[in-house]
C-alpha cells in the first residue's frame, strides 16, 4: 500500500500536470497565430502545414505601408476612450442613486439598465442602422462611440454599483455633518472611494468596446470608421484570398496592451464580468 | 432617502432664499441622478423596438414600402431556415455552455487552493483578452480545409487517417464553432468561478473532510450548492452572449455548409444587410427580442435579485 506523504506527491504531480495542459491549450494557439503574424504568405495555407516558419518582419512593414491601420487605430481609440467617459459620465451618478437612495421605482430603474445587457445585438442592428442614417452619423467613429456606449452602460453602472454599496455610510454622515451638500459627497467623497470599481468599469467596458463586431460591421463601412476589430476582416481582398499573417499581426497589436491593463486589474475582473454580483 | 442633508444644515423652517438658492429638491435628487442612464438607454432600445415593429408590418423593397399586415410573420412561421437558425443556435449554444461549464469548474477546482493561482489566472485569461473576429480567424485557419493543422496533428496522432472537411461537413462545422467558443470564453467562466471558490468558506468543507467525506461529497454535496448563486450568473451571462452569437458564424462559416451554423443573429443579419428584406428580418427581431426580454425578465427576477440586494 502506498503511503499517504507518496500518494499526496503523486495528487500534487497529477494536477500539475493537468494545469500546464489547460496552460498549453490556452497559449499554443496564441503562439502558432504569432508564428503566423511572422511569416511569408507562400508558408500560409500549404500542405502539410509549416509549424516553424522562416521568421520575417516583412508582413509588418506590408501592414503599415499598404494597410489603414493607424487609421483603424484612431477610429478605435475615439470610439472605446469615448464612449467610456460617456459611461462614466451616465453611469457614476446612476449608481450613485442606485446605491444610496431610497426612492420609488428605483428596483425597477436598476433592473431595467440591467436588463439591457440582454439583449440581442442583431435583433436591434436594424433600427440602430435606420437611426443613425437620420442622424447622419453613419460610418462615423462618432456612432460607434454612441453605441459602445449604450451596450456597456448596464455594466458600467452595475460595477459601480457594487463598489458603492460596500462604502460605510457613516463616512457620509460624517461629511453632511460638515455641511457638505450631495453633489460635493459624490463628486469628493464616493468617486474616490469607489476607484478600483470605476477602473475596473472603465476597463471592463473598453474591453468589449475593442471587441464589438456586429454593429461596428454594420455602421461602418470605410478606414474613416471602422475599428481594429472589423478593420482585421477587411483582408479579405480579392483573388489573394484571406491575409492571414497580417490579420494575426493586427489582432497581436491590441492584445499586448489589453494583457497588460487586465494584468493590473486582475483583482477586480471577476467581480467586473459578473457585473459586480460575485466578489473577487 | 436614506440620509436627509437639510436637516443637519438648515436650523428651523427652511427660509426663502435657501429655497431658490438649492437647485433642485432632495425628493427628486435620485431621478435626476438616474435619469440620463435611463432616457439614454431607453433611446437605444425602446426606439429600435418600436421601429422594428413597424417595419415588421412592411415589405421593404428598393426603398420601398408596401404594407403587408402579418405577411412577415406568417412567412418566418413557415420558413425552414428560420427554425433551423432557432435550432443551431439552441445547439451549438447549448453544447457550448455545457462544456464551458464542466472545464472552467474543473479548471478552477484544480487551481483555487494552488500556490501559484495568481500566474495561472493570467495565463489561463489570455484567450478572452483576443479580439474575437481575430479568433475566429484564427480557428478558421486552424480547420482550413486542406491545410488545416488541427487535421495534420490528428493524422500524426493516429486519430483520423483522412483529412477531415471541418466546413463541409454538418456535425463538424458546428463543432468548429463549439471548439472556437469554448477557447476564447471557458476563461470567462473561469475567472468568476475561481472567485466564487475562493470566497468559500473553507471551514465546512474541512469539517466535511474531517468526517471523513471523499472529495465528490464534498463537490456535490457542499461546494457546489455553496456555489448556486455563482453559477446562476456567470451561466446567464454565457448564456446571453453565447444565443447572440454572430462574429465567428460571419467570419468562420457564413452559416455553412448549408445553413447548419446560420445563428439567429446571422439569420437577421443576411436577410436584413445582405438580402435587403428588412420587413422580414425586422419581423425575426421583433420575435427575438419578446423572447430575450422576457427571459431577462425572469432570469433577473431569480438570479440578480437575490445576489445583488
Amino acid at each position: 500500500m502506498m503511503s499517504r506523504t507518496r500518494r499526496r506527491q503523486l495528487n500534487r504531480a497529477g494536477r500539475a500536470v493537468l494545469l500546464c495542459l489547460w496552460a498549453a491549450f490556452c497559449l499554443l494557439p496564441i503562439l502558432w497565430f504569432l508564428t503566423v503574424a511572422f511569416r511569408a504568405r507562400t508558408e500560409i495555407g500549404v500542405s502539410p502545414p509549416v509549424y516553424w516558419p522562416h521568421f520575417t518582419l516583412k508582413p509588418w512593414h506590408e501592414l503599415w505601408n499598404a494597410w489603414p491601420v493607424g487609421d483603424y487605430l484612431r477610429n478605435t481609440g475615439i470610439a472605446v476612450i469615448g464612449s467610456v467617459l460617456l459611461d462614466l459620465v451616465l453611469g457614476i451618478p446612476a449608481a450613485y442613486a442606485l446605491s444610496r437612495f431610497r426612492f420609488r421605482l428605483r428596483d425597477d430603474l436598476g433592473f431595467y439598465i440591467l436588463s439591457t445587457r440582454m439583449i440581442v445585438p442583431a435583433a436591434v442592428a436594424i433600427p440602430i442602422f435606420a437611426l443613425f442614417k437620420n442622424m447622419s452619423l453613419l460610418d462615423t467613429p462618432w456612432a460607434l462611440m454612441l453605441i459602445f456606449a449604450a451596450i456597456n452602460l448596464s455594466i458600467v453602472t452595475w460595477i459601480i454599483r457594487a463598489y458603492m454599496m460596500e462604502i460605510p455610510v457613516e463616512i457620509e454622515h460624517a461629511a453632511m455633518t460638515d455641511g457638505a451638500g450631495r453633489m460635493t459627497i459624490l463628486f469628493q467623497l464616493m468617486v474616490p472611494l469607489a476607484m478600483p470599481g470605476i477602473v475596473t468599469a472603465a476597463t471592463i467596458a473598453m474591453i468589449f468596446g475593442v471587441n464589438e463586431f456586429l454593429f461596428t460591421l454594420l455602421i461602418s463601412y470605410t478606414p474613416s470608421a471602422q475599428t481594429m476589430s472589423v478593420g482585421l476582416a477587411m483582408f479579405t481582398g480579392g483573388s489573394s484570398g484571406i491575409i492571414f499573417n497580417l490579420i494575426a499581426l493586427m489582432s497581436f497589436i491590441l492584445f499586448v496592451p489589453l494583457c497588460i491593463i487586465v494584468f493590473m486589474i486582475q483583482g477586480h475582473l471577476s467581480r467586473g464580468l459578473s457585473m459586480g454580483a460575485v466578489k473577487g | 432617502m436614506s440620509i436627509d442633508a437639510d436637516s443637519t444644515v438648515a436650523v428651523g423652517p427652511v427660509s426663502g432664499r435657501r429655497r431658490a438658492v438649492r437647485l433642485v429638491s432632495p425628493r427628486l435628487l435620485p431621478y435626476l441622478l438616474i435619469a440620463p442612464a435611463v432616457i439614454y438607454l431607453l433611446g437605444i432600445t425602446l426606439y429600435p423596438f418600436i421601429y422594428a415593429v413597424r417595419t415588421s408590418l412592411y415589405d421593404v423593397s428598393a426603398g420601398m414600402e408596401f404594407w403587408v399586415g402579418w405577411g412577415n410573420y406568417a412567412r418566418l412561421l413557415t420558413d425552414q431556415t428560420f427554425w433551423q437558425s432557432l435550432l443551431n443556435t439552441v445547439l451549438i449554444a447549448g453544447v457550448s455552455l455545457a462544456v464551458e461549464t464542466t472545464l472552467a469548474m474543473g479548471v478552477a477546482l484544480l487551481v483555487y487552493n494552488d500556490r501559484w493561482v495568481r500566474g495561472w489566472r493570467m495565463l489561463y485569461l489570455a484567450p478572452m483578452l483576443f479580439m474575437p473576429s481575430a479568433v475566429a480567424f484564427m480557428w478558421k485557419l486552424m480547420f482550413f480545409p486542406g491545410t488545416s493543422i488541427i487535421n495534420d496533428l490528428l493524422i500524426h496522432a493516429g486519430l483520423v487517417s483522412d483529412q477531415l472537411n471541418w466546413f463541409g461537413n454538418t456535425v463538424l462545422a458546428r463543432g468548429t464553432m463549439v471548439v472556437a467558443d469554448v477557447w476564447e470564453w471557458t476563461p470567462f467562466l473561469f475567472v468568476i468561478f475561481l472567485a466564487g471558490l475562493q470566497g468559500m468558506d473553507e471551514e465546512i468543507e474541512e469539517a466535511a473532510k474531517l468526517d471523513g467525506a471523499r472529495w465528490y461529497h464534498t463537490f456535490w454535496l457542499i461546494t457546489l450548492p455553496m456555489m448556486r448563486p455563482v453559477l446562476a450568473i456567470a451561466l446567464t451571462l454565457r448564456g446571453i452572449d453565447l444565443v447572440t452569437m454572430f462574429t465567428k458564424v460571419s467570419i468562420m462559416t457564413n452559416g455553412g455548409p448549408a445553413g447548419y451554423t446560420e445563428t439567429v443573429s446571422y439569420f437577421i443579419y443576411r436577410n436584413g444587410f445582405k438580402q435587403f428584406d428588412q420587413g422580414y428580418a425586422a419581423a425575426a427581431s421583433v420575435i427575438v427580442l419578446i423572447f430575450t426580454v422576457i427571459a431577462a425578465m425572469t432570469i433577473i427576477k431569480r438570479f440578480f435579485r437575490t445576489a445583488t440586494l
